[in-house]
């Protein structure tokens, strides 16, 4: 088993946006694919994505519904907005400007 | 969606859909929690091991739901609940402070809400109804009357009313006219002398008022001379005597006149009388031509009628004067015409004011509304004080607390929630004193109002909307006032050394905060007590002057003939049947018949005496024509010379008395007794003076160029003493009954009599005094009591902390009598501050008073001293028990104990 990774403050949100980009869905299936893409190399504990879900709602960058899910059961399902999309790219640039920074200092020598 | 309303939306949410939300978080969590299980049990865990794993794996989830509910924004709301639920039991468990506390801020709130409402009725409230106060008033013309004072009037004749409405067009868009008079209403048994409101018929333009049935007169109905006898009932006349059936077009006879009932006001209408509503509206060319037929269109002596107008948008007060002005002028010019002896416009001074519609706000305010002004501002220092008590209080707490909040603070809680916190405390004191206030306005607005205000115009203050939105704008300064000090202190202070300090130690600064406080308390009560002295001395001064007669045993009888025309002998005839009916009546010593009444209606004539010029410009005089026995039931008392007597009849050589002051002023250095003075006339026969009697108060309360002379109704215009003056033995009131039964008997249907005692018509003229007395009074005995109050807390809690130094100057041998005269030389010495902070003020502040004053200096040294005197002794008693508290401590056990 790799070695797991805790996660740098603040990209939890990046990491929900993106996933998010993908199309809509629940809690539940936000956790399981960052499990899942990350090769379950990060550890986030399930429970925190729900303060950060409703942190990003306030904030007017994804919008929820609640829907039906596979089974049957009604479930709460987050989509990306307009804004929500526009902060994706922008927080995606800013952490790709910030590991290529961190990459060349470690290169250094 | 911009973020903004989607943030706005999420929190308006958060706020209001708690419930939902709360739900929704649950079963989102659930949701979940399940999915995770499901998944595990596929991967072949048991049941109960998946759903501990997936629990185990999602985290704490009270945590979570709390991070989440953070997430939301109204962490703030949150916060306010439990900074309440955390002052309610800290109050809770301190009963003692809590109730003192509530109490002190109550009286405070309620004071000042009961004065507000009757300041507020006095001074700033429009009539009911009244459209757009700000383009209505009412116009006053002012002159320079020959004695050389100026005078103002509301009350103009009928030709002025019409020149204001003919010339003024262009400034006013409307004028009315208006007077309210007791008038006989209904016939026979049912009349009643009830408030009736004669009315042009566009002063209800001036209202937003529908009429409850019917309508209201018209213009037509209103016409000069004579209009239509019709009449418009008041909501409650038509409730209480109609039983508010329709009325419309059945007859009522008011005055004189029956009149058809054309309509009913609104329940809230009352026009613009100050006095509650009256019973019905009549027009007023119907009214007059009843009383004074055709002529009095044009009779300019006869001012009768109030006006109110309506100002044009676009045009200024001072434009809309200057017009009024012109017809002032242009009115009085054609006055002079008619008759030269009222003098050209320019030596009368002619003058306008154009003044809100409240009386009290116009130049003819009374002492009530001045004196009502000054109660108001009592009544806000009453708050201060009740405020300063209470912030003196939360300090002393604040400083025991010390260490709790030096600990709180150490302990993470932020320094901006604390001060909240502390506020929280605050705010939440002055809403209970604030429902105490509530309760007191409740009690004691009635009885203020019953003091002050015309008995009509009293209501149920609390219901009144106003007084409420006052009472919490009371209650939110007080809030603010008591809560400020404390919690900036709070705020500053520095958690180490709180935390190091013993109780005992720190709060110096607190310490002379509130020593501030204390003397500003005691400096107030200072002012107020000394205002109090001042109203109780005028009070008592008014009251021990001598009227010149004996209100309290006198009757005044007056005959309403209502239309029934008695010829002159006819009239004469029954007059003088009635004055021997009542001297026959057991219970009537002396009576007699007078044309003059005090404080009522007075008589006047033309007087020219032999070496004096301009007579008019000396004083007032006012002519009474009276009977014989007219000095015996008055009790004025005849100081030289003789009353006149049933020898002075007609045809005997015509005789006069006047009052001592006009003796002096008119002949000075020279005996009155045996002078001639003419009447009426130049060249009238002379009235020889035979007595001398003492100045009688007839028109002004105090008033030293107002003067009085008397002539037998024998010999001068006998039709006119129309008054029956009657002195009774015993209560006068209560041989009012027996009396009127008597006298009715006389009376040919539909006249009638009605008897007023004289007291009634005296008294009036004490009230500013008796208001300003009595709030004063009992604002002072507050304010006393509640800085008694401040000072013993201030004292204990000081012996208190210095208990220890005590026991050091006792075991060091020193005296106990010394410990406590040590202690009440530090209470004095704040009260001595007080008093001499508050007498200095009291002496700036009441000269401002004077004119409300009654032969009392408005820096009277025996008040003053007074003053000082009984503060320095309340400062003694609030101390007392602390001093000699102090004293009894035992050194060794308080030097153990540390």
């Amino acid at each position: 088993m790799t070695e797991r990774l805790d996660l740098p403050q603040g990209t939890l949100d990046l990491l929900i946006l993106k996933a998010l980009s993908l199309g809509p869905m629940h809690g539940w299936a936000i956790s399981e694919r960052l499990h899942q893409v990350s090769r379950a190399t990060l550890t986030i504990p399930q429970g925190s994505l729900y303060p950060a879900l409703h942190r990003l709602e306030r904030r007017g960058w994804i919008e929820a519904e609640w829907g039906e899910s596979d089974n049957n059961r009604k479930a709460k399902y987050y989509e990306l907005t307009r804004a929500g999309r526009a902060q994706l790219a922008d927080e995606t640039a800013a952490w790709a400007r910030l590991t290529r920074a961190v990459e060349l200092v470690l290169d250094m020598g | 969606m911009s973020s903004l309303t989607s943030e706005i939306r999420f929190r308006l949410r958060a706020l209001f859909a708690r419930g939902v939300m709360e739900r929704e978080l649950d079963a989102e969590l659930r949701f979940h929690v399940d999915r995770e299980t499901e998944k595990l049990v596929r991967q072949g865990v048991p049941p109960a091991e998946a759903q501990r794993q997936a629990r185990v794996a999602f985290g704490g989830i009270d945590r979570i739901k709390d991070d989440a509910r953070d997430q939301r924004g109204v962490q703030f709301l949150d916060h306010l609940a439990q900074d309440i639920r955390y002052a309610a039991r800290g109050l809770r468990n301190r009963p003692a402070f809590t109730a003192g506390i509530v109490l002190t801020l109550g009286l405070g709130i309620g004071a000042n809400a009961a004065i507000f409402g009757v300041v507020d009725r006095v001074l700033f409230r429009a009539p009911p109804l009244l459209r757009d106060q700000a383009t209505a008033h009412r116009p006053y013309r002012v002159r320079v009357e020959a004695i050389g004072e100026q005078r103002s009037d509301r009350n103009f004749s009928f030709p002025l009313y019409l020149d204001l409405r003919r010339h003024l067009t262009d400034v006013f868009s409307d004028v009315a006219a208006f007077q309210t008079r007791r008038l006989a209403v209904g016939d026979g048994a049912e009349a009643r002398e009830l408030s009736v409101t004669v009315v042009s018929a566009n002063y209800f333009n001036f209202f937003d008022a529908v009429p409850a049935i019917g309508r209201f007169f018209t213009a037509d109905e209103d016409s000069v001379p004579q209009g239509v006898p019709v009449v418009v009932l008041s909501y409650g006349l038509w409730q209480s005597q109609f039983g508010g059936r329709n009325v419309v077009g059945e007859r009522l006879r008011v005055d004189r006149t029956l009149r058809t009932i054309v309509g009913v006001a609104p329940r809230d209408f009352v026009g613009m009388s100050d006095q509650g509503a009256p019973a019905a509206f009549i027009p007023i060319t119907s009214y007059a031509f009843a009383l004074r037929g055709a002529g009095y269109p044009a009779r300019y002596g006869w001012t009768w009628l109030e006006t109110v107008v309506r100002r044009r948008p676009g045009v200024s007060v001072e434009a809309a004067t200057r017009a009024l002005k012109a017809v002032f002028f242009t009115n009085w010019r054609a006055m002079e015409a008619e008759d030269p002896g009222w003098g050209s416009p320019e030596d009368a001074r002619l003058d306008a004011i154009l003044a809100p519609v409240q009386l009290g706000r116009g130049p003819q305010a009374g002492a009530s509304a001045r004196v009502a002004s000054w109660v108001g501002g009592v009544s806000f220092i009453v708050l201060l004080i009740a405020c300063a008590n209470v912030a003196n209080l939360m300090l002393a707490r604040a400083v025991s607390r010390r260490r709790e909040i030096a600990m709180r603070l150490a302990l993470g809680v932020s320094r901006g929630r604390l001060v909240r916190q502390l506020f929280t405390e605050s705010l939440l004191l002055a809403v209970a004193g604030g429902v105490v206030g509530l309760l007191v306005v409740q009690w004691g607005g009635a009885t203020i109002g019953a003091l002050f205000l015309p008995s009509e115009a009293t209501g149920s203050v609390v219901t009144d909307g106003r007084t409420l939105a006052f009472a919490a704008m009371a209650t939110v300064t007080a809030a603010v006032l008591t809560g400020l000090v404390p919690a900036w202190n709070a705020g500053k202070d520095d958690v180490v050394s709180a935390l190091k300090a013993s109780e005992r130690e720190g709060g110096d600064r607190r310490m002379r905060l509130r020593r501030g406080l204390l003397v500003f308390e005691a400096s107030l009560s200072v002012l107020l007590l000394v205002g109090a002295g001042l109203f109780v001395r005028s009070l008592n001064n008014a009251r021990g002057m001598r009227l010149g007669y004996d209100s309290e045993r006198v009757l005044m009888a007056e005959v309403n003939l209502r239309g029934l025309r008695l010829e002159g002998p006819q009239a004469l005839a029954l007059m003088r049947e009635f004055l021997a009916t009542a001297q026959s009546a057991p219970s009537v010593t002396h009576a007699a018949m007078a044309a003059s009444t005090p404080f009522w209606s007075n008589e006047g004539r033309g007087l020219w005496v032999p070496g004096v010029d301009s007579i008019s410009t000396l004083g007032r005089f006012i002519l009474q024509i009276a009977t014989p026995d007219y000095f015996a039931t008055m009790g004025t008392r005849v100081l030289r010379g003789r009353p006149f007597n049933k020898d002075d009849r007609s045809g005997a050589p015509p005789v006069m008395v006047v009052s001592e002051g006009m003796a002096r002023r008119l002949w000075p250095g020279a005996d009155a007794l045996g002078q001639c003075v003419r009447l009426n006339a130049p060249a009238a026969p002379c009235s020889t003076v035979i007595g001398i009697a003492e100045d009688a108060r007839m028109r002004m309360f105090s008033d030293d160029r107002e003067f009085t002379y008397y002539v037998p109704a024998a010999q001068f215009e006998e039709q006119n003493a129309g008054t029956l003056l009657m002195r009774v033995n015993g209560v006068a009131a209560a041989q009012v009954p027996a009396l009127r039964t008597r006298l009715q008997a006389l009376l040919p249907a539909p006249a009638y009599v009605s008897i007023t005692p004289l007291a009634r018509l005296v008294d009036p003229n004490y009230r500013a005094w008796k208001f300003g007395a009595t709030m004063f009074v009992a604002f002072g005995g507050l304010a006393l009591t509640l800085a008694a109050i401040g000072l013993y807390t201030l004292i204990a809690y000081d012996v208190a902390q210095r208990t220890r130094e005590m026991s050091v100057r006792i075991a060091l041998g020193a005296h106990r009598g010394d410990v406590v005269r040590m202690v009440i030389a530090s209470g004095l010495g704040l009260v001595g501050g007080g008093i001499v902070i508050g007498l200095a003020a009291a002496a700036w502040l009441a000269p401002m008073m004077s004119s409300l004053m009654f032969r009392v200096g408005p820096r009277d040294p025996l008040i003053f001293g007074g003053v000082g005197v009984s503060l320095l002794v309340v400062g003694v008693i609030a101390t007392a028990w602390p001093a000699v508290r102090a004293s009894r401590v035992d050194p060794a056990e308080v030097l153990r104990g540390e």
